[in-house]
């Protein structure tokens, strides 16, 4: 039997899901005194017991459990771009802290593609003030891009890597402005954590507590504050009653199914899973799903297209030295004409461990490399440097999360993933991919592989001004169901060129400022706070 | 195909490590139990597939290849996502291994494990393509999904291995040592130094 401190209580607010936008709202609301109920379906970790300085085993901070893909490019998932575990994916994303820029809110108006946003950047701001504030973000003393150029709460990490320096050598030969990235990595202490050792495993889990995760810092606060994490709890249905709002979650527990009541429901669930559970918590009188009057849930989802471009230099790079990411570029973010295409995207020097490397040099455009051709490719890894782009794709209503036929271990219908780019998106690719050739190139490198990925996700759920094309308003409450939110990057419109997380931080902000403004005033449902 | 780092070994280093870490690495060394999944003569087929899609021959680093494979398979942690209509990886990798042997007596009337390396090279060849004729034992098995899973799991358990680590003068576990001397061409003095 498990124990739980709100068994027979509707609480104020249940979370689904303990990642970036989940652990940031939890504490949020709790602070404010709302009882807060967090389930997870992960395991909850300790960093410096559970962690490991290794790729095969902490692949299991991503969402391990089977989708179905299709489409022209099936996505990878995965590690690729989900989390299980408390603390979801801020367990093993590289901590890069991005705004958007003013045009990724306004892309229809701008350029004639995507959908506008129903805010800008103005209505963001100062939320990424203060979570940037909040988590002692370390920066350039100039970003050279967008909205926002510094300075940044904590100074920017010093020394970088051995293939940021590259990088950013090349860029200096174009005349490519190049920056160290934004982190959410310490340059130096902060509350009760220590600065960053360069030790290189952030997709493993960052055992030291040097990078931010809401494993450690958000959760924390939040139970701190009174508020209940329920960890290796799959949210299996959102309960609705007679007067058509929500009731609160059925979830299961080592095979033994519970109830949580409570007046509000957030799911911080993602791209994959908060569609699924919509769609899975259809009955009679909500046949298409909750939240669908629209048809949106599921539709236009957007992962970033991330291709990898490798080179090989005369002297060692050592990929595996330092932060994944430490240095970046913007100089190719806004829409240009010439181009081509619309919109545009992110470069980063992006550092890799061996298994990564090899499994993404196997991957590589020219044909499956096996053997002792990945083996031979192997032997040089410390002569290699290797580029990542974040690049835009434009939302499709091609491009879904659907219920499949197979069931998973609860029971229920697997989520299909259905994925294909559009002409745009390629175009930018192909863009992009010279650029970091040429980056490479004046670097002094040998451009060997390309390597086709993605990364990231978005969209699902998306908000907008009008019920009959989206499924959430600004602030992620559902059109159909007041007391029913969407927090994070399922509400997202369009796919920015940039990394999501530090907007997903931002949104959960929002969101939970319009919730304690309406609970003031007892606008959902009975009393609350 | 040499090593530039011929007198590096990384578990020199394993004092520096968290038990956690070390505990994992150094369990990769031994096999601590007999395949849960995995029956004797389907492990020797995949064994000699290893061999091929890693480079190597060496029996110690293929048996831990093959046993991560056969824990992998008995654990079924996920797949992370699986293309529409590929069959699930236990059922993939038994029905594909089942497949290569049949294409394999088809063609040479000796199983797979028994071929010359140039016969097993080429069926491995056009099994990446997926152009392994004949075409019947594979009717229900996609050939590339088939390649693709196995070639997935040989290589990430293949690069896990400490000696292959030594191999490529990779760094290794990090913690709570991290790197000090991280401008272009420094090193800090416990990394494997080029010696060619």
């Amino acid at each position: 039997m498990m124990k739980r401190r709100f068994e027979k209580e509707e609480v104020d607010v249940v979370i689904v899901g303990s990642g970036a936008a989940g652990g940031v709202i939890a504490k949020e609301l709790a602070e404010a005194g709302m009882s807060v109920v967090i389930l997870e379906a992960g395991s909850s970790r300790h960093p410096q017991k559970d962690f490991a300085s290794d790729e095969l085993t902490m692949k299991n901070l991503g969402w391990q459990e089977t989708r179905l893909v299709d489409g022209s490019h099936p996505l990878t998932l995965g590690h690729n771009n989900s989390g299980r575990g408390v603390g979801g994916g801020t367990l093993h994303w590289t901590g890069v802290m991005l705004r958007f820029h003013a045009s990724d809110f306004e892309t229809r108006s701008r350029d004639g593609v995507g959908e506008d946003w129903p805010i800008s950047y103005e209505d963001l701001a100062p939320y990424y003030d203060k979570i940037e504030r909040d988590i002692a973000v370390s920066g350039p003393l100039h970003f050279p891009w967008g909205e926002f150029h510094g300075p940044y709460p904590y100074p920017e990490r010093d020394a970088l890597s051995p293939n940021a320096y590259m990088f950013m050598r090349g860029c200096e030969t174009l005349r490519i402005p190049s920056a160290a990235t934004p982190l959410a990595i310490l340059s130096a202490p902060f509350e009760d954590r220590p600065p960053c050792i360069n030790r290189g495993f952030c997709n493993q889990g960052c055992m030291p507590n040097a990078k931010f995760s809401t494993l450690i810092v958000h959760i924390p606060k939040a139970v701190r504050a009174g508020a209940e994490i329920l960890s290796d709890c799959m949210v299996t249905q959102v309960v609705m009653g007679d007067d058509g709002l929500a009731k609160g979650v059925i979830f299961v527990h080592e095979g033994k199914e519970y109830e949580q009541k409570a007046r509000l429901v957030i799911l911080a669930s993602y791209v994959v899973e908060t569609p699924r559970l919509l769609l899975n918590s259809a009955d009679s009188r909500y046949p298409d799903g909750l939240a669908n009057s629209s048809g949106y849930v599921g539709k236009c989802i957007m992962p970033h297209s991330s291709h990898d471009v490798y080179a090989k230099f005369e002297d060692e790079i050592r990929l595996y030295k330092g932060t994944p990411v430490l240095a970046s570029t913007q100089h190719y973010y806004e829409t240009v004409e010439a181009r081509g295409f619309a919109r545009g995207y992110t470069i980063h020097a992006h550092g890799a461990r061996p298994v990564s490397f090899v499994q993404g040099i196997m991957k590589s455009t020219e044909g499956p490399v096996w053997g002792e051709k990945l083996r031979e490719v192997a032997l040089d890894y410390n002569f290699y440097g290797r580029l990542t782009m974040v690049g835009e794709v434009l939302p499709d209503l091609g491009n879904t999360v659907t219920l499949s036929e197979e069931k998973d271990e609860y029971g229920l219908p697997r989520p299909l993933v259905t994925f294909s780019y559009g002409s745009n998106d390629l175009r930018l690719i192909d863009h992009a991919v010279e650029s970091m050739s040429s980056i490479l190139k004046a670097a002094g490198g040998k451009v060997e592989y390309v390597v086709p990925d993605t990364a990231h996700l978005m969209g699902g759920c998306r908000m907008g001004n009008d019920p009959a094309s989206s499924v959430v308003n600004s602030y992620g409450q559902t059109h159909d169901i007041p007391n029913l939110f969407v927090c994070g990057a399922a509400t997202y419109v369009t796919s920015g060129g940039g990394n999501p997380t530090e907007t997903v931080m931002a949104l959960a902000l929002r969101t939970a400022d319009y919730i304690k403004s309406k609970a003031k005033r007892l606008e959902f449902s009975g009393s609350m706070g | 195909m040499e090593s530039h780092y011929p007198s590096y070994s990384i578990l020199e280093l394993k004092e520096d490590w968290d038990p956690h870490t070390r505990g994992i690495v150094l369990s990769r060394l031994y096999r601590e139990h007999g395949y849960l999944f995995l029956d004797w003569s389907e492990a020797e087929v995949l064994q000699s597939l290893c061999s091929l899609l890693c480079g190597d021959t060496r029996g110690e680093i293929l048996q831990y290849v093959v046993s991560h494979i056969d824990e992998s398979l008995h654990k079924q942690y996920g797949e992370g996502q699986r293309k529409l209509h590929v069959p699930e990886e236990r059922v993939l990798v038994r029905e594909g291994i089942k497949a290569l042997e049949q294409s394999s007596i088809l063609r040479y009337a000796l199983p797979f494990f028994q071929l010359e390396e140039a016969d097993r090279r080429t069926l491995l060849l056009e099994l990446s393509e997926a152009r392994m004729e004949p075409q019947i034992p594979w009717k229900n098995t996609p050939q590339k999904a088939f390649f693709q899973k196995v070639l997935t799991l040989a290589i990430e358990a293949y690069y896990s291995h400490p000696t292959v680590w030594s191999e490529i003068g990779y760094g290794g576990p990090a913690y709570p040592r991290g790197y000090i001397r991280t401008g272009f061409g420094q090193l800090d003095p416990w990394e494997a130094k080029r010696e060619r």
